[in-house]
Formats: C-alpha cells, sequence, structure tokens
C-alpha cells in the first residue's frame, strides 16, 4: 500500500506542475496583462518600467520556470491587484468555499442516500415517481437561476433565510478561537442553506438516480433473495444487506463530486456574495491577476487529489475486491 | 427510520434557533452594498471609484471638491500659487490626528506626494498614473510645519483640482511598513479609520474624528444585481450603487427603499477609430470622412435608448464637456434617419443591392458601463437601420478589452465611457490633450482642436479662454471622433431609515448621511 | 481511480444479431412508454432545430426598444404578435426560443462529438497499446480532473474571447477523460478476446482492429455516456452564459436566455425565463429518459430483473 501511495504522490507533483502550465499559457496567450496595471494616462516609458516590475518583460519561459523556482521556496508571488502574497489571498477564501462545498456535499449526499432507498423500495409506486421527478427537474434547472429564485422567494419574499453573505466558521477555528467558532455554528449554517441548497441540488438529483439504481441492482442479487426467503425482516434485509453494499459507489461519489460540487460554486458564490475562492478566481482571471489564479489552481488541485487519493484508499478498506 | 428521523428533528431545532441569530442593522452602523470588490488600502494604488470611496473616509485631501462642483478646504486652509504657475503653496490646518496619535504637518503631505511619485514603489494608482501625469508633478517640500510647496512641470489651469485628489498618509506610520502591510493597514487623519477587511467580502470602517454621523460603516461587497436589489428590499442593506435599471420599478414599488436617479458626469460615446492601420479595415475608410460621421450622429435614437435601456430620461451629449460647462450654442443632434440615409448617399456610400452601405466592426467591453451590452446592440441596431452592416463584437471587459484600449487598438467602432467632472470644462477636454495622448482612443488629430491648446495656455483671462473653448467644442461637434451618446446616470437605492442625498460625480460620501 | 460504472460490460456486438437488438429494442420502448415520449419530445425539438428560421415569426435579432418586455401575446410590430412576449431588447421571445433551439442542440451535440472522438481515440490508443502511452495519456486526463471544469473553461473562454466555436472546443475537451476512461477499460477486456485475436490473426492492420473490431462493441455504453452528457453540456452552456462567457449576445441559445433574463426575475416578468426554462427542462429530461432507458437496455442484469 504504501508504494502505491508513493507511487500516487509522485504521479501528483506532475500532475500539479501539468495544470499550473496549462494556466499560465491560458493567461499569457491573451497578450501582456502590463496594461491592466498602468493608468490610462501612462507614457510607454512608465509603461515599460511597470512591465519590468512585474516581471512581463522576460520571455515566457522564463517567467515559468522562474515561477516554478519561486514556488519550490514557497513563494507564489504577489496579487497583481491586492498587493498581497498571492497564497494567502487564496487561503484566506478557501475556507468559505470548503464551508459551502461540504455543506452541499452533505445536503446533496445525504439526502440522496434515503431517496434513492425510498425510491427503490417503492419502485413503481407515487413516492418512486415523485422522488423521481424531482430528480429530473434537478438535473435540468441552471444552478445560477434556482440561487436566484431561491433569493427572491426565501429570502425577499417569505424572509425564511438570509440573502447573502457569509459567517466564517473554519477562519475562527484555524486562527483558535474556539468560542467564535461555536457561537457563529447555528448562523454560519443558517446562511448556508440557500446557497448549498443551490450548489448542491444538481447533485443530489443525479446521486438519488444513482444510489436508487444501484440499490435496485443489489435487492435484484442472490444473497437479498436468500436472505429474504429465509423469513428475515424486509428492514433487517435492507440495512444488513442492500444499504451495505449500496454504498460503495457512494464513497466514490465523495471524491468525484468535489470536483464537480466546486464548478458550481464560481457561479453561486458570485450570486449569494459568498467570499470564497471560486469568485476570487473568476476575478483573478479576468483581471489576469496570474499568481492567484496559479495559487488557487494549485490548492484546488492538491485538495482534488488528496481527495480522491483518501477515496481509493477506503475504497480498498471497505471492498476486499479491490487490490493497490 | 428513527435515525433519520432524529437528524430531522435536530436540524429543525438548529434552524430555528439559528433564526434567532439572523444580522438585522443596528442604528450605529451604516450598510452599504458595493457592485465590484475593493481591491487596496494602499493611497497611492487606489484606482477605481468604488475603492476611492472607501479610502476618501480614511484620508483627508488638501482641498475637496463639492457635489456642484465648488471647492472648499479639507486639510488645506489656503492655497497660494506663484506667478509662473508652477508652484502651489498650501497652508495645513493645525491640529489635525493621524490615526496612529502623531500631529498631521506639512511633512506628512510632502511625504504622500513624493512617496506616490518613488519608481522604487511602482504605484499605478490615481495619484501617481493620473494626478502626477496631468500635471506633470516634479516633487513637493516641506517649507515649515504648516506650509508645503508642491512643484509642477508646466502652467495648468486645473491642476488645484487634480492636486486635491492626492490621499495624505501619515509619515511616521508608512516609513515603518512594508508596502505589503501598507496595502492592508491604513493609516490617515480622516473621519474613519479601517477596522477590519475581508477581501471579496466586506470592509469596516470605525468613527475616528468629526465630521460623520454613523459610529461604524459596513461596505458588502455584492456583485449580482439581482441580489443587491434584494437584500435592499429586505432591509439589511442601506445604500446600493449600481442599481441595475429594470429593476428601479421593483425598488420603487417596496416599502423599505427608494431608488435615486442622478445625472452622473461620465461621458458615453461611441468612439470611431480613426487611425491609419482602421482605416485599411472595411467601413473603417468610411468613417474617415467627417460627413459620414456627421450622418451617423443622425442615425442613433439616443434618447430612446436612455428612456428604454437605462430608465431615465436624458439629453443627447453635444459633445466631450459636460452640460454645464458645454458650448451653449450648441443643439443635440436629432433622430433623423431619413436625413442620415441622405447624408450617406452624399458621401459616396450608397446602398448596394443587399441593402447594405458598408460593412463596420463594432467593439465593446462588457460588465462596464450601465447595461452596456444592451446599449451596443441597440446601437448596431440603429446603425443597421440606415444601411450599416455592424458587426458587433463584445468582449470581456478586463483581461480583453481593457488592453486593447489601452493599446489605443479598437474600432473601427467602439463603446466607451470617460469619467468627467463639472468643475471645469479643460478637466474633461483634457481627455484629447494631445494627438497622441493615451486616452485619444480615437488617433483623431484635427489641428482647429489640437492646436488651440496652446492658445489656451497662453489666455489672460477666464473670458479669452471660454471663447477659445467654445471654438473647440464647434469642431468636435461637426466633424469630431465621436458618436455623442449620453451622460450615464447614477442609481442608488436607498433604504428609507436613511437620510442621504447621492452626488452625480459617482463619489459616494457619508459624512452626512443620517438616520429618519 | 475506481470509478468505472460495471454496467457497461457488454457482450461483443457482432453483425448478425445487431438486428435482433434493434427489434428488442424497439419492443422495450414501446413497452416502456416513457421513453417513447421522450424520443417524440426530441424528434419535435430536432424538427424545431431544423426548421426553427421557416417557424418563427418574427426576425430573432430584429430589436424594438419601444416594445421591450412586452408580456405574451402583446402586439409586437407591424401587427405581428408577440406569443411569448419580448425581451430586454424587445426582441421576440417565440422567435428566439425556436432559433435557440438550434444553436442549443448544436452546442450540446457537437460538444458530445468533440469530446467523444477525442476521447474514444485517446481511450483505445491507450487501453490498445498500454505502456507508456496509456500512461501519458492517462497522466493528461488526471491533469485535466484535477482542474475544475469550470476553471479550464474560463480562463480559454475569457482569453480566446467567447464565440460558437470556442464554446463547443472546450466544453467538449471537458469531456474527453469520461470517454477515454470508459473506451480504455473496455479495450483492456477486449484486446485479449477471441475475436479480436482472430482479427489480429487474420493480418488485420492495428488501426482496423482497434475502429472495427473493437470500436463496435463499445459504442453501446458510449451512447449511454452520451445521451446523459448531452444534458449536463446544454446546463454548463447555460452557466458560462451567466458568467458572460457563452455564445455572443445576438446569438440566442436557451441557456443564455435564461441568464440575460435574471436582471427582470425582480421585476416579475416571469416569460423571459419560463419558456427558455422549459424548454431546457424538457429537452434535458428527454435525454435522461432515453439515457436511462438505453443504460437497462444494455445491461443483462438489470433486464433480467425485470
Amino acid at each position: 500500500m504504501w508504494t502505491f501511495i508513493i507511487r500516487r504522490l509522485l504521479q501528483s507533483v506532475i500532475v500539479i506542475i501539468g495544470v499550473t502550465l496549462i494556466s499560465f499559457v491560458a493567461l499569457q496567450i491573451g497578450g501582456d496583462p502590463t496594461f491592466l496595471f498602468v493608468s490610462e494616462r501612462a507614457t510607454p516609458e512608465e509603461i515599460e518600467m511597470i512591465r519590468k516590475a512585474l516581471g512581463f518583460d522576460q520571455p515566457l519561459h522564463i517567467q515559468y520556470l522562474t515561477y516554478l523556482g519561486n514556488i519550490l521556496q514557497g513563494d507564489f508571488g504577489n496579487s497583481l491587484s491586492y498587493r498581497q502574497p498571492a497564497m494567502d489571498i487564496v487561503l484566506g477564501a478557501l475556507p468559505a468555499t470548503i464551508e459551502l462545498t461540504v455543506f452541499s456535499m452533505i445536503f446533496a449526499i445525504g439526502l440522496a442516500i434515503p431517496f434513492g432507498v425510498f425510491a427503490a423500495l417503492y419502485r413503481g409506486t407515487p413516492v418512486d415517481g415523485g422522488i423521481m421527478t424531482l430528480a429530473m427537474f434537478g438535473q435540468s434547472i441552471p444552478n445560477f437561476w434556482l440561487g436566484i429564485m431561491m433569493i427572491l422567494f426565501f429570502g425577499l419574499y417569505l424572509n425564511w433565510f438570509p440573502i447573502s453573505g457569509h459567517v466564517p466558521l473554519i477562519m475562527p477555528l484555524l486562527q483558535g478561537d474556539f468560542m467564535t467558532a461555536l457561537t457563529n455554528i447555528p448562523s454560519s449554517i443558517y446562511y448556508m442553506v440557500l446557497p448549498g441548497v443551490a450548489v448542491g441540488f444538481y447533485s443530489l438529483s443525479r446521486n438519488a438516480r444513482l444510489v436508487r439504481s444501484s440499490m435496485l441492482e443489489v435487492l435484484g442479487q442472490d444473497y437479498v433473495r436468500t436472505a429474504r426467503s429465509k423469513g428475515i425482516s424486509e428492514r433487517a434485509v435492507v440495512i444488513n444487506h442492500a444499504l451495505r453494499n449500496a454504498w460503495l459507489p457512494v464513497v466514490t461519489m465523495v471524491g468525484l463530486e468535489f470536483g464537480f460540487l466546486l464548478g458550481g460554486v464560481v457561479v453561486i458564490e458570485t450570486v449569494f456574495s459568498w467570499p470564497g475562492i471560486g469568485r476570487l478566481v473568476f476575478n483573478a482571471i479576468n483581471q489576469k491577476d496570474i499568481p492567484v489564479v496559479q495559487a488557487s489552481v494549485i490548492v484546488l488541485s492538491v485538495i482534488f487529489i488528496a481527495l480522491n487519493l483518501i477515496v481509493d484508499l477506503i475504497y480498498a478498506r471497505i471492498d476486499p475486491r479491490v487490490k493497490l | 427510520m428513527p435515525k433519520t428521523r432524529h437528524l430531522l428533528m435536530a436540524s429543525t431545532a438548529g434552524m430555528l434557533l439559528a433564526g434567532t441569530a439572523f444580522a438585522q442593522v443596528s442604528d450605529d452602523t451604516l450598510v452599504v452594498g458595493l457592485s465590484a470588490d475593493i481591491t487596496t488600502f494602499e493611497p497611492a494604488a487606489v484606482s477605481s471609484r468604488d475603492n476611492a470611496n472607501v479610502v476618501r473616509h480614511i484620508f483627508d485631501t488638501l482641498q475637496s471638491i463639492e457635489a456642484d462642483g465648488s471647492v472648499v478646504p479639507d486639510l488645506a486652509t489656503n492655497l497660494s500659487i506663484s506667478e509662473d504657475g508652477l508652484a502651489y503653496t498650501y497652508t495645513i490646518e493645525a491640529g489635525r490626528t493621524c490615526h496612529d496619535g502623531e500631529a498631521l504637518t506639512a511633512e506628512d503631505v510632502a511625504y504622500s506626494f513624493n512617496r506616490a511619485k518613488d519608481p522604487a514603489n511602482a504605484f499605478t494608482g490615481n495619484t501617481p498614473g493620473f494626478v502626477f501625469s496631468s500635471v506633470g508633478f516634479v516633487d513637493a517640500v516641506a517649507l515649515s510645519d504648516t506650509e508645503v510647496q508642491i512643484n509642477i512641470g508646466a502652467p495648468n489651469q486645473i491642476a488645484f483640482g487634480l492636486l486635491a485628489e492626492v490621499y495624505v498618509h501619515c509619515k511616521d506610520s508608512y516609513e515603518k511598513m512594508t508596502l505589503e502591510q501598507a496595502a492592508t493597514s491604513p493609516i490617515g487623519s480622516g473621519s474613519y479609520k479601517l477596522e477590519s477587511w475581508t477581501p471579496g467580502s466586506e470592509v469596516r470602517l470605525s468613527k475616528m474624528s468629526e465630521p460623520g454621523t454613523f459610529q461604524n460603516i459596513l461596505y458588502r461587497i455584492i456583485p449580482e444585481a439581482s441580489t443587491r436589489s434584494a437584500e435592499l428590499m429586505a432591509g439589511n442593506v442601506d445604500i446600493i450603487t449600481n442599481v441595475a435599471p429594470d429593476q428601479i420599478d421593483a425598488i420603487n414599488g417596496s416599502d423599505t427603499a427608494a431608488v435615486q436617479s442622478i445625472q452622473g458626469t461620465r461621458r458615453m460615446y461611441v468612439g470611431f477609430n480613426l487611425s491609419p492601420e482602421f482605416a485599411a479595415m472595411p467601413g473603417g475608410d468610411a468613417i474617415q470622412n467627417p460627413d459620414v460621421r456627421r450622418a451617423l450622429q443622425y442615425a442613433v435614437d439616443v434618447p430612446a435608448i436612455c428612456a428604454q435601456l437605462l430608465n431615465f430620461p436624458c439629453e443627447r451629449a453635444t459633445g466631450i464637456v459636460n452640460p454645464p460647462n458645454a458650448n451653449k450654442s450648441l443643439t443635440p443632434y436629432p433622430y433623423d434617419p431619413a436625413k442620415a440615409e441622405e447624408l450617406l448617399d452624399a458621401a459616396g456610400w450608397p446602398r448596394q443591392a443587399d441593402g447594405t452601405r458598408f460593412t463596420i466592426r463594432f467593439q465593446a467591453g462588457r460588465g462596464r458601463y450601465l447595461n452596456d451590452e444592451n446599449v451596443v446592440l441597440a446601437v448596431a441596431q440603429y446603425l443597421s437601420d440606415v444601411g450599416l452592416k455592424v458587426e458587433t463584437d463584445i468582449m470581456e471587459w478586463g483581461s480583453v478589452y481593457v488592453p486593447l484600449i489601452r493599446e489605443r487598438n479598437v474600432g473601427p467602432l467602439f463603446f466607451l465611457g470617460s469619467g468627467g467632472g463639472l468643475w471645469s470644462p479643460l478637466y474633461d477636454m483634457t481627455d484629447l490633450a494631445k494627438v497622441d495622448s493615451g486616452t485619444n482612443y480615437t488617433h483623431w488629430n484635427d489641428p482647429r482642436w489640437f492646436d488651440r491648446w496652446t492658445d489656451i495656455a497662453a489666455s489672460k483671462s477666464p473670458e479669452e479662454t471660454r471663447v477659445i473653448i467654445d471654438e473647440m467644442l464647434q469642431v468636435f461637434y461637426d466633424d469630431g471622433p465621436w458618436l455623442h451618446m449620453y451622460f450615464q446616470p447614477d442609481f442608488y437605492g436607498v433604504s428609507k431609515r436613511l437620510n442621504w442625498t447621492a452626488r452625480p460625480d459617482e463619489k459616494v460620501y457619508l459624512f452626512s448621511a443620517t438616520l429618519n | 481511480m475506481t470509478n468505472l460504472p460495471d454496467a457497461f460490460a457488454i457482450a461483443p456486438v457482432t453483425g448478425s444479431n445487431f438486428s435482433r437488438e434493434l427489434r428488442r429494442a424497439g419492443r422495450s420502448m414501446v413497452a416502456a412508454k416513457w421513453p417513447l415520449l421522450a424520443l417524440a419530445i426530441l424528434f419535435v425539438v430536432v424538427v424545431v432545430a431544423i426548421f426553427g428560421p421557416w417557424l418563427s415569426p418574427l426576425d430573432p435579432n430584429r430589436q424594438n426598444i419601444m416594445m421591450r418586455l412586452a408580456g405574451p401575446m402583446a402586439p409586437g410590430p407591424n401587427g405581428a404578435t408577440f406569443v411569448m412576449g419580448s425581451d430586454a431588447l424587445g426582441r421576440d421571445v417565440l422567435s428566439r426560443l425556436l432559433y435557440g433551439a438550434r444553436v442549443s442542440l448544436m452546442v450540446g451535440i457537437s460538444a458530445i462529438l468533440v469530446g467523444g472522438t477525442l476521447g474514444t481515440i485517446a481511450g483505445l490508443v491507450s487501453g490498445y497499446f498500454g505502456g507508456w502511452i496509456d500512461d501519458v495519456i492517462m497522466r493528461l486526463g488526471d491533469i485535466q480532473l484535477a482542474f475544475p471544469f469550470i476553471l479550464l473553461a474560463i480562463m480559454f473562454l475569457v482569453v480566446l474571447g467567447p464565440g460558437l466555436v470556442n464554446l463547443i472546443l472546450v466544453l467538449g475537451i471537458g469531456q474527453w477523460v469520461t470517454y477515454a476512461r470508459i473506451v480504455r477499460a473496455q479495450t483492456l477486456s477486449l484486446r485479449e478476446k477471441e475475436f479480436v485475436e482472430a482479427a489480429r490473426a487474420m493480418g488485420d492492420s492495428t488501426t482496423s482492429i482497434m475502429f472495427r473490431t473493437i470500436l463496435p462493441n463499445i459504442v453501446a455504453p458510449l451512447t449511454v455516456i452520451a445521451s446523459f452528457n448531452v444534458a449536463s453540456v446544454i446546463l454548463a452552456e447555460a452557466s458560462l452564459s451567466f458568467l458572460g462567457l457563452g455564445v455572443p449576445p445576438e446569438t440566442p441559445t436557451w441557456g443564455s436566455m435564461l441568464a440575460q433574463s435574471r436582471d427582470q426575475l425582480i421585476a416579475n416578468k416571469w416569460w423571459l425565463a419560463v419558456f427558455p426554462g422549459m424548454a431546457i427542462v424538457v429537452t434535458v429530461l428527454s435525454f435522461n429518459i432515453i439515457g436511462d432507458w438505453l443504460r437497462d437496455l444494455l445491461d443483462p442484469r438489470l433486464k433480467e430483473r425485470g
């Protein structure tokens, strides 16, 4: 297993270098970013001076290699628009995004399992029909639209939930302020409900369908039939046999879901003015704040890779057929 | 399943608990919803309007320009200008204190100016990038504790107004800070100091001294227009900027807030790029002819665009200068498509067999100006109606359009706005100070305009200057490089609990806002 | 990664039983009713996409800013009627919806074709040759998956500028890894099969084995994935439109119409969102139902269970 982990870690390094290269090239082919950082009345000499100061006068490959070299020394460069260390800014925005992503993942997977199980158990009944219809709609509604509609209905019209904003939870924890973190929990979750649902609704729908079909598959297996024929109660059959086997695909989902939910987060963070990494990186791309884009991309890739590694390890634990 | 039930009950209880923690506005805090992020608190790096509006509460300036364009003292009680117009000596009011406790003196003022210019700092904000390059700033010298002399490169009639935009900050603190620290910990002498800043999320200010009614100001960054409006209508925010025009009626229909629509000073126009490279492009050749440009002025129904797309009745611009300072003898071009077609025929661009006269590309950025994308599409429709084949090319504002603009490489038609002022016609006209000015995006080079700047510099009286200005504006109206559009209105959503009046110059100053 | 649904393990399809499979498919569809309805809806959508320009009552790009935001059935220009109302520039919503069918469907299907083709070739090569080629291709896939797709899309669309071709390329490239992984797994198991060995013994070229012998046996699961993906691509296009990175603003797509409606939602101009929204829901729903049905049809174990 250790060789597996080490091999995966080595591969990850290659992946991360690849990711930085892609984003570097993508941002550079649009032309010289210097013009975004000079005033409109700047003289050519001033522009040249700024270009030098920002390092954009170097050939592209030198710029990239210098950047890689700096990363190895832990220097991710300064944000061009904030003039602060890029990594600090990214890490400052990360907790809010993690909160939202985890919340929506819990929402999406936590509800998908009971929904999927019920739909499978009551296959063909109105329960199944209702859940699956909802799931179908959930897979056809763009998240930004759902978000705005929820703001108008649950936020403005019914006044049940806050419309936008964020109460930090992880940040005070990291700063060692446990009391604040503790007292923030209710309002933090309260603020998370609408954006979390908007991000997770598509996943909930897709996963409910996945769980349902995987459950149906297990329910049709011989050993479940045998258990049933032995007169074991339906509930025991479901809990002891069916659920235990049906949650394997769910573990896989967690790993893949993260990347997917992050995609939704970029859009939803804008709608709900959530101060996370999604909005940060979208703005950074628009302003060609290359160091911030790079740092975000690295952070996100590392999280994604680590999560998938963990998922694979758990998978190997619970499914004896998988060998690492 | 009992487990599920427990979970449901627990989460319902959690919701109810949380309900009580729902943040409500308080009487000592003013909440402002901004559409764009605040990126820096470094006084010499501030460049965007929103950023400046926040920072102005922290830093004082030498003088202030009021909403009506009048100049009033701030830090400086007196200004004397030398005979040659190159040395500006300000007398600093005694008794001002920096947030770090030190007294603010002339030395701090001189330091603020010189620090912004220092090439080692490589600042690109409004102070070094716009003010200093416009006045040709040389240096600042503290003559005594209360007197500071600012030296500029050439006589300039509006230099005092430009120098009034420079934020004065406190030497002792800044000398101890690195540039990184300075960007997050502003030390000024203004009414408010920075309490906390979460990039992309919020800025909190707290009151230090007069003037100022609210103990705290909270700026929240809310980029999505619908979300901003919803927060205002729900009563969680007191002021929002950039209300989407189509949401004005909804806000006015609510009982919590109303929109203040105000005629702004930003000059919106469709530029004709007249450079030789663009003359070689389709349509670029046609617009070289002033008769074609004039014809197109008649083709666009600007009042209709204002009324329909901006939800604001506006009078069409007659030129580059804001109405109070414009040439009063000029009347806006009327919407007269028949006349436009007639003039185009006469200029040698008749309709071809397919009904079009010529093809032309129309470039624009999106998301920067009020309803910009739709305004551009509407203008394209009007131009198509008189026989142009318009290819619109609408780009991402920051990363794509701005670099093109700065390289003066947009066109042949392009949509742009330029911030203006009410206090001097020359301020508005400075965009076209020289043929090769960075802001002459059209490459216009008519000597009847550009040669007159020497006359203005030599002018001995305001009356004499006014005559020259009017003559220049006449040329600009007849044969200029802009298809005149409008002065952009600004929409502020204001809570009914608040008593605050918006200004026409996009400045959002909250010192005098009070609760009703 | 271990996420391959093993529902895609299928028996080799050879020419002789192809028509039998087709008949079975037809019977199952008639029996199930919903897939039949879905297919009928898709047929209508395709007809609209092809004949939209002839069906639409008005020019979808003709503005009438004096008649903007008119409700459904409001009188339009020159005696016409805005059956589904007019948008923020006074363009006819119905006409844009009909034209939008063409662009939305084209974006969806072309993106799948681009991604599917790239992915299939990569997967075939990767699975058939193995070794370092396999390693390189799979690492490329990892790189892409480690990168939230939307970031990649934003980055390239911001820089290249939004446009139909760029959009299709980006959405397509976003899909290739899924296909490559499935095709690779299938190829790995198929390349040792007897009928592949036989083809090799007959002296068939490598290309011929890959594309003529192996590929036909993988097409079925690919179709299932594709039918699900069309739906997600249509939604991705809507999200990119929201960020201003979709098609150019004058080009109508359902996603961009929905994105453009967002400033008007608070003012209750429901027709701007409801009609394109319904079009998306119905189409996506149909693709999903067809995908479900195809999967059930192709998975022997599910079939057994009845």
